[in-house]
């Protein structure tokens, strides 16, 4: 009877990671538009750079040409033209390197390791996070990762990382116009702590009671899956055996606090 | 503005990475003064004070829409062409609001050099054409003005 009891049990916890993998894939995709924008513009800027270098150069090269033909110096237009190549060539590595940023943190954040108990910065999950969202949200909503450095912590990455993303995409969709999403992080004891505030339009406290509960959702159809916070809640507190819970105030904001041991339990502890 | 002056094209671009690219471009293969900034409010107090022939838009940028940018920029200067340069994602929200302000072309991100020079090209000859249809309007309406003076003082003169 206990066998199947802990082997139902290992089947339920197989099933609800599958679902966090699912949702988290599902959180992803809805910001795929802000990403592909996000990696147009690096791209579009390499497109036009590369075929203005090779123009540059051809140009220089006949310019040179000449100079050497009629044996004199080389002309000042040259020396414009090397100098416009030199600043796309700048401009080159900062494209490349916003792209490869992107694709770094969809790699932190997609990565298929929530089988694992790893010890892992929190700080750069949220810094993953923030930095795939504002892709979204960044031309009305202003996003503040407070706390900089590492703070490690042992837990599921990829399920941590879903609760944060979570968390930060709900804060964003919470404010109309313009507004502020923060997200703060701090040990204290032997727990790191996960605040993620908005200046949203806060719960209303009619809402309060069923905003963890599966299926419950304030957002219009296509925006929310109505999971989220289940999901969320369940990967804290039965997964990492943590804490969440919230402070809301309707039209000033939400901030949600996340708790987790610094430490995770070995299995049967 | 004459027509006989250097062209003036306004790049406006929350991405600097954007302005440094079609900048460089212009610079290499026309003659055109090219201005870039970054912050629209900004292009819009540089609007007020400078005459340009173009003006090049994003459309996602912080604070002011590109096409809210574009009907500040119709209003200070009707005879500008408008350009909106955008990417994907915004498109059809873009679509829908481009006759609320006279839109003359619309780009995509990653653009093409060769057609956005066309666009740029057949913008400035618009402008300067339409610079000139005012000036022939506005000589005609001296003309006729002069015409109408002449004449009554050939009437008074003879009755």
């Amino acid at each position: 009877m206990t066998d199947e009891v802990e082997r139902l049990r290992g089947e339920l916890d197989l099933l609800n990671r599958k679902l966090a993998e699912a949702h988290k894939m599902a959180s992803l995709g809805r910001l795929s538009a802000g990403i592909v924008h996000e990696i147009n513009t690096p791209i579009g800027s390499i497109f036009s750079n590369t075929e203005v270098i090779t123009r540059s150069l051809d140009k220089t090269k006949a310019l040179l040409q000449q100079a050497l033909e009629t044996g004199s110096a080389p002309p000042q237009k040259a020396i414009d033209i090397l100098n416009i190549v030199s600043s796309l060539n700048d401009v080159d590595k900062l494209a490349c390197e916003r792209i490869a940023g992107v694709v770094r943190s969809l790699k932190t954040l997609a990565r298929v390791s929530s089988h694992e108990v790893r010890n892992t910065d929190v700080n750069e999950l949220v810094c993953h996070t923030l930095k795939l969202t504002k892709t979204v949200f960044r031309q009305r909503v202003e996003f503040v990762q407070e706390t900089e450095g590492v703070l490690e912590a042992e837990c599921y990455p990829g399920l941590l990382g879903q609760v944060i993303l979570n968390l930060v995409v709900n804060a964003a969709q919470a404010i109309d116009g313009e507004g502020r999403v923060t997200v703060r992080t701090r040990e204290l004891g032997d727990s790191v702590h996960i605040d993620v505030s908005d200046t949203g339009k806060g719960i209303r406290p009619e809402d309060r009671p069923k905003i963890f509960q599966a299926g419950f959702s304030t957002k219009p159809i296509g925006e929310g899956t109505g999971i989220g916070l289940a999901l969320s809640r369940e990967i804290i507190v039965d997964t990492h055996r943590g804490s969440i819970g919230y402070d809301s105030e309707p039209g000033v904001g939400t901030t949600f606090h996340v708790k987790i041991p610094t430490q995770q339990q070995k299995k049967g502890e | 503005m004459q027509n006989g002056e250097q062209p003036a094209v306004l790049l406006v671009d929350d991405e600097e990475m954007v302005i440094t690219s079609i900048r460089a471009f212009l610079q290499l293969e026309t003659e055109y003064e090219v201005i870039g900034i970054t912050v629209p409010e900004e292009a819009v107090r540089h609007m007020e004070t400078n005459p340009v022939d173009v003006v090049l838009s994003d459309y996602l940028m912080p604070k002011m829409t590109g096409l809210q940018f574009l009907a500040k920029a119709k209003e200070l200067q009707p005879e500008a062409a408008r350009v909106l340069l955008t990417g994907h994602a915004d498109k059809q929200s873009a679509i829908h609001a481009i006759n609320d302000v006279g839109l003359f072309q619309y780009l995509e991100k990653p653009w093409d050099n060769s057609q956005l020079l066309l666009v740029v090209q057949a913008a400035i000859e618009r402008t300067r054409l339409l610079r000139t249809l005012r000036t022939k309007v506005m000589e005609l309406d001296e003309a006729h003005s002069n015409l109408k003076d002449v004449q009554s003082r050939l009437l008074r003169a003879f009755l």
